[in-house]
This record gives C-alpha cells, sequence and structure tokens, in this order.
C-alpha cells in the first residue's frame, strides 16, 4: 500500500508531461489518470486502519491517508472526471489544458495527504502556478488580470505562511503538522493566515468571488469544487489533532458561513452568487472538522454541477433570466443540484447536513441553523426560475453530450452518496430542513425578490485583499493565538 | 539585529505590493519580500554555525566537531526559492501581456477596466 501511494501521487504528475508529448491522447490520458484517483480512494476507504508514511528523517516528508482524506480524494477525483467529460468534445481546449488539469488534480491530490508543511506549501504553489494557467487560458485582458491577481495574492499568503513554517522548525527541527503544540503564537498566526487565504475563508477570503466567477465554467466548476478545499483541509486536520485549535477553526466556519451566505442573498448575478454560496459551505466544512469530509465530497460535487449549468444559462443576470425561460431539461438538473445544497431529504446534500448540525458545538447552533436558511434562500433565486419545454433544435446545437454525461456523474455521486449516511433519515431529522427550506423560500418571496441592495465591494479590490491579510494576521496573533 | 533587517526587507516588499501603482514594481516589490524570506530561513540555519556540514576528520581519524550551518532549512528554501522564480516569471509574462493594452500599467486603471 505504501509503494501504491506514493505511485499514485506522482501518477498525475507523469500523465501531465506525456500528454504534452502525446497531444493525441490528452483527454484519454487525463480520464485515465482521473479515474485512477477514484480506484485509490475506494481503496483508502476500504482501509481500516489510516495510513500513514514518514520518508526519510523526522524532517523528511510525512503523509497520512485516513477517512477525513479520502473524501476529499474522491471529490478531487469526480469532480476532475465530471469537468475532463464536460471539455471532451470542445474544439477549444487544447492539450495544454488538459496537461493543465491532471497537473492540478495530482497536487490537489498531494495537499490532501501531506502532514508536513514543506509539502503542503509545494502543493499549494503547484496549485496556485497550474490554477493560473488555466485561469489565462482564454488569454484576454480580463482573464490574465484575474489570473495575476489571484497569484498575487495567493503568493503573498504563502510567502507569510513560509515564515511560519521556519518558526515551527526552529522550535521542533522538524516540520510535519504535530509540531504546531508548542510553537510560539506568531507561528500559528502567520501558519493560519497563509491557509485561511488559499482556502477562501471569512475576509481573507474575498479574493474568491472575482475569480471563481470570471473564469470559465470547467474551470470556476474545479476551482470552487476541489482548490479552494486544498486549504481548507489542512485547517480541519489540525482541527482535529489539536484541541485548543478546534474551538479557532470552529468559530471561522461559522463567521464564513454567515459572511457568504449575506453576500450570496444580495448579489445579482448567476456565476458571483455561486462563487459566494461557495465560501459560506465552506464554513460549514470546517464548522465541523470532524464529519468535513463528507460535506467537503457533497459540495465539491454539487457545486461543479451548478457551475456548469450556470455556464449554459442564456445569461448570468437573474433579472434578464426572470425574462427568458430557460429550457426544462437544464432546469430540472439545476433544481436537483439546488435542492441537494439546500438539503432536501433524498439528495445527500441533507445527509451532510444532518451530519454537519449534529456534530456542532452549542454556541455555533444559532449561527449554522441561520446560515442554512440563508443558503435555502439563495438557492431559491434558482429554482423559482422560468423554464419551458425543451426546444429541440436549438438544443442540440449549445449543449453537447458532454454536459449531460458530467451531469450523470455529478448528481449520480449526489445521490449514491446517500449511502455513507442513511441513519439521517428519520422523522424529525426531515421534517427541519423542509421546515428550514420552507423558510427559506418564504424569505425569498417577502423580502429578496423585491429589495435591491448593492454590498460594496471595495473589499475586493487588489490592493484592499494584499492589505486586509495584515488586518487578519493581527487579529489571529491578539484575538486568538495569543 | 539581522532578524530586524529581514524583517524589515519582508515588510518593504509587502508594502511595496501595497503602495506601488505600477504592476511591474508590484511584482519587483513581491521579489524583495521572497527575498526576505529566503534570507530568514538562511538566518534561522545558521544559529549553530556557519560550515558547510561536512565530516572533515584529521589525520589520525578523529571527527572534529565544527559548528556546522542546519542543511534542512537551506534544503527546504531552495525548493521554495525555484518555486518563486517560476511565479515571477510566469507573472512578468502576464504582465508584458497586459501592457500591450494598458502601457502605463497602473493597477488601479487596469482593475477598473477589467471587472465587470
Amino acid at each position: 500500500m505504501n509503494s501504491l501511494t506514493i505511485a499514485w501521487i506522482a501518477f498525475p504528475f507523469l500523465v501531465g508531461f506525456i500528454i504534452v508529448l502525446i497531444p493525441s491522447l490528452a483527454r484519454q490520458l487525463a480520464l485515465g489518470a482521473a479515474l485512477t484517483s477514484i480506484g485509490y480512494a475506494t481503496l483508502t476507504f476500504a482501509q481500516p486502519n489510516p495510513l500513514s508514511l514518514t520518508l526519510l528523517d523526522n524532517f523528511g516528508v510525512t503523509l497520512v491517508v485516513d477517512a477525513l482524506s479520502s473524501y476529499f480524494i474522491l471529490t478531487n477525483a469526480l469532480v476532475t472526471v465530471a469537468v475532463i467529460i464536460y471539455c471532451w468534445q470542445q474544439s477549444t481546449k487544447s492539450a495544454f489544458f488538459y496537461a493543465q488539469t491532471i497537473i492540478l488534480h495530482g497536487s490537489v491530490n498531494a495537499a490532501f495527504v501531506c502532514t508536513d508543511f514543506i509539502s503542503l506549501y509545494v502543493a499549494l504553489e503547484v496549485i496556485s502556478i497550474a490554477t493560473f494557467l488555466l485561469i489565462a487560458y482564454p488569454r484576454s485582458d480580463r482573464s490574465i488580470w484575474v489570473g495575476l491577481r489571484y497569484l498575487f495574492v495567493s503568493n503573498v499568503a504563502m510567502l507569510l505562511y513560509l515564515v511560519g513554517a521556519v518558526l515551527v522548525y526552529r522550535v521542533h527541527h522538524s516540520f510535519t503538522f504535530a509540531g504546531l503544540k508548542g510553537a510560539p503564537p506568531e507561528a500559528a498566526a502567520l501558519i493560519f493566515l497563509g491557509l485561511l487565504v488559499k482556502g477562501g475563508i471569512f475576509i481573507s477570503g474575498l479574493w474568491l468571488p472575482l475569480t471563481h466567477s470570471e473564469s470559465e465554467s470547467p474551470v470556476s466548476a474545479l476551482m470552487s469544487g476541489v482548490v479552494v478545499k486544498a486549504g481548507v483541509y489542512p485547517l480541519a486536520r489540525a482541527a482535529l489533532v489539536f484541541a485548543e485549535i478546534d474551538p479557532i477553526v470552529r468559530g471561522f466556519g461559522v463567521c464564513t458561513a454567515l459572511l457568504g451566505v449575506l453576500y450570496a442573498v444580495f448579489e445579482k448575478d448567476t456565476k458571483r452568487t455561486l462563487a459566494f454560496s461557495t465560501v459560506s459551505q465552506l464554513g460549514f466544512v470546517l464548522a465541523a472538522p470532524e464529519v468535513g469530509g463528507f460535506y467537503a465530497l457533497t459540495h465539491g460535487l454539487v457545486k461543479a454541477a451548478l457551475f456548469l449549468i450556470a455556464g449554459i444559462l442564456p445569461s448570468r443576470s437573474f433579472k434578464e433570466l426572470q425574462q427568458i425561460a430557460i429550457a426544462k431539461p437544464i432546469w430540472i438538473a439545476l433544481v436537483i443540484a439546488a435542492f441537494s445544497i439546500s438539503g432536501f431529504p433524498m439528495l445527500s446534500g441533507f445527509g451532510a447536513k444532518v451530519l454537519t448540525m449534529e456534530n456542532l458545538a452549542p454556541w455555533q447552533v444559532i449561527g449554522m441553523n441561520i446560515a442554512a436558511w440563508g443558503t435555502a434562500a439563495v438557492f431559491a433565486k434558482f429554482i423559482f426560475l422560468p423554464h419551458k419545454p425543451a426546444d429541440q433544435s436549438q438544443e442540440k446545437r449549445s449543449i453537447g453530450v458532454g454536459f449531460w454525461l458530467a451531469q450523470v456523474v455529478l448528481i449520480g455521486g449526489l445521490v449514491a452518496a446517500n449511502l455513507v449516511y442513511i441513519e439521517a433519515y428519520t422523522v424529525s431529522n426531515i421534517v427541519k430542513p423542509l421546515v428550514t427550506i420552507a423558510l427559506g423560500w418564504l424569505a425569498y418571496f417577502l423580502i429578496i425578490r423585491r429589495v435591491s441592495v448593492k454590498l460594496p465591494r471595495m473589499l475586493e479590490q487588489f490592493d484592499h485583499l494584499i492589505g486586509m491579510m495584515s488586518v487578519v494576521l493581527v487579529l489571529l496573533f491578539w484575538a486568538v493565538f495569543a | 539585529m539581522l532578524e530586524a533587517f529581514v524583517f524589515a526587507t519582508i515588510l518593504c516588499g509587502y508594502f511595496g505590493i501595497i503602495f506601488k501603482k505600477n504592476l511591474m514594481m508590484k511584482v519587483v516589490a513581491m521579489d524583495v519580500m521572497s527575498t526576505g524570506v529566503v534570507a530568514y530561513f538562511v538566518l534561522i540555519a545558521s544559529r549553530n554555525g556557519l560550515f558547510t556540514p561536512i565530516v572533515s576528520g584529521a589525520p589520525d581519524g578523529t571527527v572534529a566537531a565544527i559548528p556546522y550551518a542546519d542543511p534542512v532549512p537551506q534544503a527546504v528554501i531552495l525548493t521554495a526559492i525555484v518555486i518563486g522564480l517560476s511565479i515571477q516569471a510566469l507573472m512578468l509574462v502576464g504582465v508584458m501581456k497586459l501592457a500591450r493594452n494598458n502601457p502605463t500599467l497602473e493597477s488601479d486603471v487596469i482593475e477598473k477596466s477589467t471587472t465587470p
């Protein structure tokens, strides 16, 4: 199993390079590598004990594969498969695109298994580079600027993270996560800052909406589905290992869930709404770190599906979509996905939400229920869009088979994942989400539909994003760790 | 003392990224910041000594305990330098592309014209 793990980590990178050498086989190779990850994840789920590897000595690379990382790996694999299938028939995507996708896949995998700061740093930086190349793939001025902005923000955060990592090394002579205990508060604050920025958590994650909404839909699906989770996973891991970090991570979870929902409710643009909803859903993952893996799986699948659907809607503005009816098959896919993320029974979003709510600390309950209610209200915006019977000729032209196959993978995954927590189906568990959704829809019809609030976007400007890092750092240092 | 200089370098780079208006200067400022971080790693590595950790025994076979520099942070920062270099190169290519339509490269102008 040990050598299999190492081979599996190296495999996507190898495939990425082979794709560049044999461009004609790009799609097949990329799909094969992503399917390998699905196979590997099923293997690790079957393992009774967590697998842990230490390469070299106490300053070497350490890896841990357990149930939490298996969920994240499976999410990554399924979303990558769906995105590759979606792009399959698009002639605009060159071999380079697939090579970057699969390298991104490999580096995200690496981030999900490593448990030392330096391997994590390398994985996160490779993720930044691959993501930048994918964002800037259309090579328009806007895409290049959005990519540059992303690279700037994440690189500055990672430089501060490196300072934190070496401060941990100074105390323990080792870079493993375990060294966080006993490390000075400034080290923990710097490392947390880096992870919060990469993971898109709370105010340091406000780079995320623009980046995710202005990329092409398959890239948005990858980023919202898996890439941000590379920053979230180490936070969840740290919360599981150290009892004293657990409340901090949970606190950030609640704040992020509320902040994201607040922005998403008043947003008038479909893709930006989805991006802010990603911010809020990451909060749900962190709110109960011990069951965060399952939540991350359901969120990754549903958000990838939603971004792919948003990419083929006739418009991005809700106002215009109220006027143009969308084709019924697309609307059905949209509604299934929206129901899952709101926590409707029959779909695994329900199980994940019930599981998360059961594992909350008492002080989190009110905040998370408000966030769940807000989520239902946000997705009412999508559910109550007008629709019409499909127009066959038009349909065929605009949407390929790839889109539907990708939806089958993602939504099929959502239904199948129900099996993970089948015990959730009790009467009281079913009634509560239904009430939440009903209240959310009520809020949508009574308030959100009628008011037009434009929240300021000042904090999303580049200079403020960088400056906000120092504010968050000060907050982390004085208010949390010291 | 040295540590203070290193942190000053990091802060100079950080504030450069915020306050410089020109995109090119922002990239350079980021390089200054990463230089500071590299210097900090080297500083931490040299806490116990400055010599290269090579076993050099006297002719009679006894090994002299020299105060050597810790090789681990240096090895790690070598990786980080390579990554930093490639990111810098990528950014400069991006800036070059942007310069075609925005010759002044003022970041707030670019931001305003490209944000919807």
